[in-house]
């Protein structure tokens, strides 16, 4: 019986590929703008701006203290309503996106505020505009607190992205649901997934642990 | 509202400055004028206001009231570009405050390039003779972590010239080095001192303030107590408080 079931798994083959591809390319995406966008919070928290400041860090504590299934399903379910119709893929790069930026937030903001005053005194001192401030004396100083969670938390944002299957997207773990039903066996079927999420993350994992590793050696050479 | 600045001023001139840290009058009623070319030593105790003075200056620090007139520029005036007066001003840290991601040469280059847009091979060029010039010209490519504390500081003193900056404010700048490095962080300063640079300098070092300073200031309690040359406020120091000052820094 059992070898009936690997057969028939064997079968689904090409779905599940589509399913890993699905989970690879929301992640990466979100992955990417989730960067780029948790830097630029990051950056404005810490910018002085005390109205900017507090907006970034309330809307960073809801989507913190909030369930990102529950997320999910009001970015889906209730925009909607709002005239803002989205398709699956969109809602869920969104909501995605939004969870990394203010987690990436977060790790930036410590990260900034690692930095000795007395680097941004002296950056200040010599007439160096924010931006150069932020560019070549805070960010590669912060990067060295930053980089290991950062890598840490895309891991967790792969994982993650499980829940968009909960509207519909075909991703590795609706996969598994669809798969399930024909191959009545759930403990191999999502054995099978979860060994799927794990070829994805274990590289990052080893990753963040070297980047550990060598930011406690160094002396600060990160390299943007 | 700019307000018209009256007379002439001094490159850095406080007028009735007072600042506080909450309830703590940390600057009272400073007035003390700084000539072109002028080199002024400030001593006092620990905690005299010696430090956030010149940290005024450009603006690490804010005043309350009172003028301050550095360049012609008055500080808070919503006419002073702060970073650019910034460009004109040379800080030395009491603690370096070198970059430690980045050479000693791009220490120096940095705000040249970044601020000053010198393209990088003459920026280069200038930090060489710089770095050349107080003695590290071996340590071009050395980062922060690998030169000793004499080493960064003079490596600091040639960050700030790069900029060619019209005044220079030295914040206890021998007083993190051990007693062996101190000599070679005051000859590049004197040297600084005798190409005509204006300086204001925090520090206790009497040797170095009878040889190039004009002027001896110091602060007690966040007042300037008593100003004059170095001669006479080493030979003949005028209030009590002074007198107690000099006896304990110079018993040893």
């Amino acid at each position: 019986m059992i070898w009936q079931q690997l057969q028939s798994l064997a079968g689904s083959y090409p779905l599940a590929l589509r399913g890993l591809g699905m989970t690879v390319m929301l992640s990466l995406i979100s992955l990417v703008l989730g960067t780029l966008i948790g830097f630029g919070l990051g950056i404005l928290r810490t910018g002085g701006n005390r109205l900017i400041s507090s907006v970034i860090g309330a809307w960073v504590d809801l989507i913190r203290g909030t369930p990102f299934l529950v997320q999910i399903f009001l970015i889906f379910f209730i925009l909607p309503e709002l005239g803002i119709e989205l398709d699956a893929f969109t809602a869920g790069i969104i909501a995605l996106t939004n969870l990394a930026a203010c987690f990436i937030c977060e790790i930036v903001v410590a990260g900034i505020r690692s930095v000795p005053t007395g680097q941004v005194e002296a950056a200040l001192a010599s007439g160096l505009s924010r931006w150069h401030r932020m560019r070549q004396v805070v960010l590669p100083q912060a990067m060295r607190i930053v980089l290991p969670p950062l890598v840490g938390q895309y891991v967790l944002l792969i994982k993650d992205s499980s829940v968009v299957s909960a509207i519909g997207l075909t991703d590795l773990t609706r996969v598994g649901w669809l798969v399930v039903q024909r191959v009545p066996n759930g403990l191999l079927v999502f054995f099978l997934v979860g060994l799927g999420y794990f070829i994805v993350c274990y590289p990052l994992i080893m990753l963040a642990r070297r980047l550990e590793q060598r930011m406690g050696a160094a002396h600060g050479e990160v390299q943007l | 509202m700019t307000k018209p600045i009256k007379g002439r001023t001094g490159m850095i001139e406080f007028r009735g400055v007072n600042k506080w840290f909450g309830a703590l009058n940390v600057l009272k009623d400073i007035t003390l004028s700084v000539e072109p070319r002028e080199v002024v030593v400030v001593c006092g105790p620990s905690g005299s206001g010696k430090s956030t003075l010149i940290r005024c200056i450009n603006g690490l620090e804010t005043i309350r009231d009172g003028d301050l007139v550095v360049d012609g520029q008055r500080l808070g005036d919503p006419a002073t570009n702060m970073t650019r007066l910034r460009t004109e001003i040379g800080f030395v840290f009491q603690s370096f405050n070198l970059y430690p991601h980045k050479t000693a040469l791009e220490n120096v280059t940095l705000a040249p390039i970044h601020v000053r847009k010198i393209p990088r091979a003459e920026a280069e060029k200038a930090g060489r003779e710089l770095l050349a010039k107080v003695g590290l010209a071996d340590k071009v490519n050395a980062y922060p972590a690998q030169l000793s504390g004499g080493q960064q500081q003079r490596v600091a003193i040639a960050r700030c010239l790069g900029m060619r900056p019209k005044i220079m404010l030295f914040d206890e700048p021998t007083s993190a080095l051990d007693p062996e490095m101190i000599s070679e962080v005051l000859d590049v300063m004197v040297a600084v001192a005798e190409e005509g640079m204006t300086m204001m300098v925090v520090t206790h070092e009497m040797g170095f303030a009878r040889k190039v300073a004009q002027r001896v200031v110091f602060m007690d309690a966040g007042a300037i107590v008593e100003s004059g040359t170095p001669d006479e406020f080493f030979s003949h120091p005028k209030t009590d408080r002074s007198r107690a000052f000099l006896s304990k820094i110079l018993r040893h």
